[in-house]
């Protein structure tokens, strides 16, 4: 997600080698929060609505996603 | 935008653990039951225990423990404000409930929960009383067996689709409106039938560190199974029992005492102190906390360095893979480790409503029956105290078979409703020009609540909460504006708080003592008072008048006399206003403003009365 520019900050990091663009983590986000760019690859959308569950990372066969950090607020 | 219509048996609202299992019981009973299960999520991974759970919390496991034992427990925890059926026969079934999480997961005994040297499950201990009640549980993946068994039954499921409202036809259930947060498409889902198993209300307070997402219960669980019973006419009790738990702080997940607990840890102060006498997440308990604070040696911590390394690697395991898996990553961060005593800080968050953890519901009867006709009601927003996840999964198992008789026997009333109305009424926030941000009516909301609400309850500032209630009703939310589907769901949840709100301010003021230790510690009236022993607070909306009625009831006569308290007494508090204070009418001759003129030798100068304007 971008502004002015700018990406949002967010605490999900995607390893573009190894995300196919499948939709897995936004299909199954149980927050909704995910969605894909139009590179394909996912961002949140809904940041405020993450609950740090850490799905997508389970839910990754690829591996490709994965909390990089908690939320700031909360760090 | 057309309203797409369904016509069911069994309509199941949530599918999270007593919503997947209420499905799953319901197309077992009877494969022609036409079940529709909504939930906001994909129910693969959503509600509590999505990420997977460690531990059954409550369950009587032969040779080790009988129901009675449970009813025992839950006696003594709830102070005798139960319904003591409801207690046996989450103690009856709970063995039954991990037999058939086993089945369904395709565990092998001891791979899910485990065993002792005679075979049998071995339960550890964590209630207050003698037996060992608490089922550690390799359970990381549970969710999504339950959804794969729900889809392999044929439910058609309909995932991100929640209820907005319970339709009623002459006092009993006609159906469901649901609204997908994708497409945008609505629901009007006729059934005869339906089962509320939409959690608790966890995003109610909010958490002191701002994050309105960072609660201890899913975030997805806004309350909506009360204001949605409560608007059917339901009846709910103990809204004035909160949720007051005892977590790690900032990360506001379970800390989690009890993996820790029956493993050896406890809770130490600054002063590395132990404080408590026992860790089951009971009011004493947290009172306890919150005496530690009051009286100077907060911070709290939960302590594992004196544990075996091994015993501590086995922690870790548990608390960084199961549950909140992202635990180990918050530590890491803050450069925490177990082998050290302070490192996992501890707090008294956000407060919340829920049965499972506490006592807060729908009034229910062992078939899980609400008092509206054809709505039933399991899981965290029904009323069965400190049923936590096998009580989900019980009375979940008894609502899909008992909603499938019922539907059976019920046709579907037609509801007398104007839908193209009630659609274009839900549309509003998103058609509306100009408003108020959805997040920011939350916020709002949440720290009212925190503010006003949080134990130790004063009088005051509970009146003051119902007048932010009604204020953020008249002026908020009718001038929300979203600008999505996904945004538009949070406008209901946000009216769900409020409604919470009001029921748990006005539960709380009618319970004229204290109770539950922290949970219901109310400064006006600081004892227990033997007068309310045995009784719920009963709330209902008037369907004349669309107010809200509290009355006082008697729990179901008890079948066993086992003691009703804890150990603990009140603090001694000197209360001069607890009750409230009436401010006499604003005039000229303000007793205060009076003595001090009269003191300087002053004259009492005419107030100045702006003119009225034409």
């Amino acid at each position: 997600m971008e502004r002015y520019g700018q990406r949002y900050y967010e605490w999900i990091k995607v390893d573009k080698e190894k995300c196919v663009s499948c939709g897995v983590c936004v299909e199954y986000c149980p927050r909704d929060v995910l969605r894909l760019d139009n590179q394909g690859y996912p961002y949140m959308a809904y940041r405020d609505d993450c609950w740090y569950c850490d799905v997508c990372t389970f839910m990754c066969k690829r591996k490709a996603i994965s909390l990089e950090s908690v939320p700031y607020l909360i760090k | 935008m057309a309203i797409k219509r369904i016509e069911a048996d069994v309509v199941i609202i949530g599918g999270g653990s007593a919503g997947t299992m209420a499905a799953i019981k319901a197309k077992r009973k009877d494969n022609y039951t036409r079940v529709v299960v909504l939930d906001k999520g994909p129910i693969e991974t959503s509600g509590a225990i999505g990420r997977g759970m460690d531990a059954l919390n409550v369950v009587a496991v032969p040779g080790y423990a009988t129901p009675e034992n449970v009813v025992e427990a839950l006696t003594k925890v709830t102070e005798g404000v139960l319904d003591q059926e409801c207690a046996y026969i989450l103690g009856e079934k709970s063995l039954q409930c991990m037999k058939d999480l086993e089945a369904i997961t395709g565990r092998k005994p001891g791979d899910l929960f485990p065993l002792d040297e005679y075979g049998r499950y071995k339960p550890r201990y964590l209630h207050p009383v003698d037996y060992p009640l608490y089922m550690p549980m390799d359970g990381e993946d549970i969710k999504r067996a339950l959804a794969r068994e729900v889809r392999r039954l044929g439910c058609q499921v309909l995932d991100r689709t929640p209820a907005v409202k319970i339709l009623t036809q002459d006092g009993s259930v006609a159906g469901v409106l649901a609204f997908n947060i994708r497409s945008g498409d609505f629901y009007l889902i006729s059934a005869p039938a339906v089962i509320l198993t939409a959690g608790c209300a966890g995003k109610f307070g909010m958490p002191r560190d701002g994050y309105l997402s960072g609660t201890y219960e899913f975030p997805g669980n806004t309350g909506d199974g009360y204001a949605l019973a409560y608007h059917a006419g339901a009846e709910l009790v103990n809204m004035e029992c909160f949720q007051t738990n005892l977590l790690m702080k900032d990360f506001n997940g379970p800390a989690c005492g009890y993996v820790v607990i029956p493993r050896g840890g406890y809770g130490v102060n600054a002063l590395g102190e132990k404080y408590w006498s026992h860790g089951y997440w009971s009011g004493d308990m947290f009172l306890a906390v919150w005496k530690e604070f009051q009286e100077g040696r907060g911070p709290v911590y939960l302590k594992m360095d004196h544990l075996p390394e091994e015993t501590i690697r086995g922690l870790e395991k548990i608390l960084w893979g199961t549950e909140r898996t992202v635990r180990g990553l918050f530590h890491k961060q803050r450069n925490e480790d177990y082998r050290c005593w302070d490192s996992v800080e501890q707090g008294l968050e956000e407060i919340s409503l829920c049965s499972g953890h506490s006592g807060s519901g729908i009034l229910v009867n062992k078939d899980t029956e609400t008092t509206v006709p054809g709505l039933f009601a399991a899981g965290d927003c029904a009323a069965v105290p400190h049923q936590y996840l096998t009580g989900a999964f019980v009375f979940g198992a008894i609502a899909g078979e008992k909603a499938v008789e019922y539907a059976r026997s019920n046709k579907a009333k037609k509801p007398e409703i104007d839908l193209k109305e009630a659609r274009e009424d839900f549309f509003k926030p998103l058609r509306r020009e100009a408003g108020l941000p959805v997040e920011q009516v939350e916020i709002k909301i949440r720290t009212k609540i925190s503010q006003y609400l949080t134990p130790p309850k004063s009088d005051p500032l509970m009146q003051k909460m119902l007048w932010w209630v009604e204020r953020m009703r008249r002026e908020d939310v009718d001038n929300i504006k979203v600008v999505d589907y996904h945004d538009l769901i949070k406008v209901t949840e946000v009216k769900s708080i409020i409604d919470c709100a009001e029921m748990a301010t006005r539960a709380s003021l009618f319970r004229t003592e204290s109770r539950w230790g922290l949970s219901h510690f109310r400064l006006a009236y600081p004892k227990r008072d033997p007068k309310w022993d045995g009784k719920w607070v009963v709330v209902k909306k008037d369907p004349n008048s669309g107010e809200m009625i509290l009355s006082a009831r008697e729990v179901p006569k008890y079948k066993w006399n086992f003691p009703t308290r804890l150990e603990y007494e009140y603090p001694e508090v000197k209360i001069d206003i607890g009750k409230g204070y009436a401010h006499p009418p604003n005039d000229s001759t303000d007793p205060w403003v009076t003595e001090k003129l009269i003191r300087e030798g002053l004259e009492i100068p005419p107030r100045m009365i702006p003119e009225e304007e034409e």
